[in-house]
């Protein structure tokens, strides 16, 4: 069982990674950004170019990582969302996803279709009461914390946090205020890269990248920011990780009379919470039921 | 662009012809072969296997005293585009055999045209289990899918194993062998059998339960390195020392880096690396630079059309007379090995590979024979 737990954190800290920055740009902009997965991707795939062909230390390797990933999302803001989301808010769905296959084309031509992987410690995995997990997992996990929590002290203690929310709340009424929202969308939207970016590179470390996977990752990031709540990044964060832990419970745990539940379905659980989700809660755990758009 | 790639081999083989033709008539061989698109690496190590094969033919004097003409035509490792290279091979060029298709989906459609015009087709690479019943006009020298599992079986039954627990990924590939496999076992030894979703890389509550599971071998069932290295790199995270094994998928170097100790003395069930170290290497090499996959494709390319020049030697140019040659063929010393046709035209005699990873590299351990 604490073996379990492990997994569903080793797994949801990845997805929490996803999600809160799509929390944050569904907040503030109400865009879906489909094109998310591939922007994981860009950043884990740049910071392995950097650590392994040009041999730069981790940190450096990192860093040009996610000044790629925020590139990219910046570009993508530009030329497949301004442009569009003033007008119908679901127009970005279409754009993004169309851009979700170009990068999907371009990370082919980049980085090739074998699979890669980040090196990063090397060590012997450790045991915790009875359960085993790697250095290198408890770093991620650790890293994964201090980064959201630090967005999540922005958020709440400085100004420019105050004026996400306050665009998240209501958009109109932050910018009869005087609150640039031009320049928050394009913060937020590039916080949303880095944030994707740094999960690109947990994914790389820990498992490795490959090409296509960029579409089930944004799926599942979606899963969470419904199951939390439109804009609630605490929300993301946590159904993130509940819905880790369920992805790992569903099969780990003999269900119907000792037997397990086919692993096959394990992929089916973000669609579940999405449809239980829209169905009985919409408005997510955290959000609010008052306001409409 | 078809027409241009077949005056350009046409071309570049009358250039690589010393000797002139003894007549002005040649004897005309179609080839079909993904020269385009994702598969092209395919497509150039046969098309070169051949034409090397074909050039040492015509140079010692042709069959007969006639040229060999090869005719390639571009199948895009599809059906439909290999069934209109057939159509145009045969009714306008005439071939007298086809020597192809190399993706199975070019050859489970162009035999449908080859069959009736009674063209026999061979191919050097094509491995669907469905190809063995398709046609009595069709015949390969590269061993069917269907005998992986049996070579499978075969080493798991010799090395003693009695559990055998198997994570499969859901794709045709992984799944039809998965099924063969617990076909050709006996009931009961598969103690762990999952099948996850394509592209999976979280094994890790599987793994939690296969630690608790009674088994000696793992088999890791996946469609590509990058899920199998997940598995591996999983399983031996959470201590698991057992035995592993998989199939030609883990013959990949790649999968050598990326999950380095992990996959360290591994079982590969493999086809042969036929050709490595051999004179054609170096031919071949010496000629075309390394091939574009490997060499053992080049090998049996080579072969095919070693079989097939004896054939037309033996017994001319009729379909059904170098048919019937083909299947009374006691056997053919080639580079890949010794080897006939058995009555549905797959190969008889070349073995599988037991294959491992040692320091990262793959070595062959030895070699298991299947029928």
């Amino acid at each position: 069982m604490t073996q379990l737990l492990i997994n569903a954190l080793i797994a949801g800290s990845f997805a929490a990674l996803m999600a809160s920055g799509l929390a944050l740009v569904y907040g503030t902009l109400g865009v879906f950004n489909m094109a998310l997965g591939q922007t994981a991707l860009m950043g884990g795939y740049v910071t392995w170019w950097a650590s392994t062909s040009l041999g730069l230390s981790f940190p450096i390797a990192l860093l040009i990582g996610m000044v790629a990933a925020g590139f990219v999302t910046w570009l993508s803001f530009e030329f497949f969302v301004e442009p569009f989301f003033r007008r119908h808010r679901f127009l970005p769905l279409v754009t993004t996803i169309a851009l979700s296959m170009i990068l999907d084309g371009a990370i082919l031509l980049l980085f090739e279709e074998r699979p890669r992987s980040i090196q990063f410690l090397n060590a012997e995995p450790v045991t915790i009461a009875g359960a085993t997990l790697s250095l290198e997992q408890i770093v991620l996990i650790i890293c994964t914390l201090i980064f959201l929590s630090l967005t999540a002290w922005v958020l709440t203690a400085t100004s420019l946090g105050r004026k996400i929310r306050a665009t998240v709340l209501h958009a109109h009424a932050a910018e009869s205020l005087g609150i640039p929202s031009g320049l928050l969308y394009r913060i937020t939207f590039i916080l949303s890269g880095v944030l994707a970016g740094l999960a690109g590179v947990y994914q790389g470390i820990d498992q490795n990248l490959t090409p296509v996977l960029g579409f089930s990752i944004t799926i599942k990031a979606y899963a969470a920011v419904i199951a939390g709540g439109k804009g609630s990044l605490k929300g993301a964060v946590i159904a993130a990780y509940a819905i880790a832990l369920l992805e790992q419970l569903v099969i780990g745990v003999p269900w119907f009379a000792g037997t397990y539940i086919s692993a096959g379905y394990q992929s089916t659980v973000a669609m579940v919470v999405i449809i239980a989700f829209l169905l009985f809660r919409p408005q997510g755990l955290f959000g609010s039921t008052t306001r409409s758009t | 662009m078809k027409k241009f790639l077949s005056t350009l081999v046409a071309s570049g083989l009358l250039a690589a012809c010393v000797t002139t033709p003894a007549t002005d008539e040649t004897i005309k061989i179609g080839y079909i072969g993904p020269l385009t698109g994702d598969a092209v690496a395919y497509g150039k190590d046969t098309l070169n296997g051949i034409m090397l094969k074909v050039e040492e033919i015509n140079a010692s004097g042709g069959i007969d005293g006639m040229m060999i003409e090869l005719i390639a035509e571009d199948g895009r490792c599809n059906g439909a585009d290999a069934t209109s290279a057939a159509q145009k091979l045969i009714n306008i060029d005439k071939v007298v055999a086809i020597l192809g298709g190399q993706c199975s989906g070019e050859s489970l459609a162009a035999i449908r045209v080859a069959e009736p015009a009674k063209v026999v087709m061979l191919s050097p690479l094509s491995s669907s289990p469905d190809l063995t019943l398709a046609s009595d006009f069709f015949f390969r020298d590269y061993p069917s899918d269907a005998l992986k599992s049996v070579a499978t079986r075969t080493y798991i039954r010799d090395q003693g194993i009695k559990k055998v627990a198997i994570i499969s990924e859901n794709t045709d590939f992984a799944v039809a062998f998965r099924d063969a496999l617990k076909k050709d076992l006996p009931v009961g030894t598969l103690v762990f059998d999952e099948v996850v979703g394509p592209g999976t890389k979280d094994f890790r509550t599987l793994m939690s339960r296969l630690k608790n599971t009674d088994f000696e071998v793992f088999f890791a069932n996946g469609q590509s390195d990058a899920v199998i290295g997940a598995m591996m790199l999983q399983m031996r995270e959470l201590g698991i020392s057992k035995d592993a094994m998989s199939h030609e998928v883990a013959e990949s170097a790649t999968l050598g880096e990326i999950a380095k100790d992990a996959v360290e003395g591994m079982a590969i069930i493999s086809v042969p690396t036929a050709g490595v170290g051999t004179p054609l290497e170096s031919k071949f090499e010496k000629k075309y630079g390394a091939p574009q996959a490997t060499i053992a494709f080049v090998a049996h390319a080579y072969d095919a059309m070693g079989v097939l020049a004896k054939a037309i030697d033996a017994v001319g140019t009729n379909g059904e007379a170098i048919r019937a040659w083909l299947y009374d063929m006691k056997s053919y010393d080639g580079v890949i090995g010794t080897f006939s046709f058995d009555e549905n035209g797959d190969v008889l005699g070349i073995p599988f590979a037991h294959k491992t990873f040692v320091d990262g590299a793959i070595v062959t351990v030895n070699d298991i024979a299947v029928n």
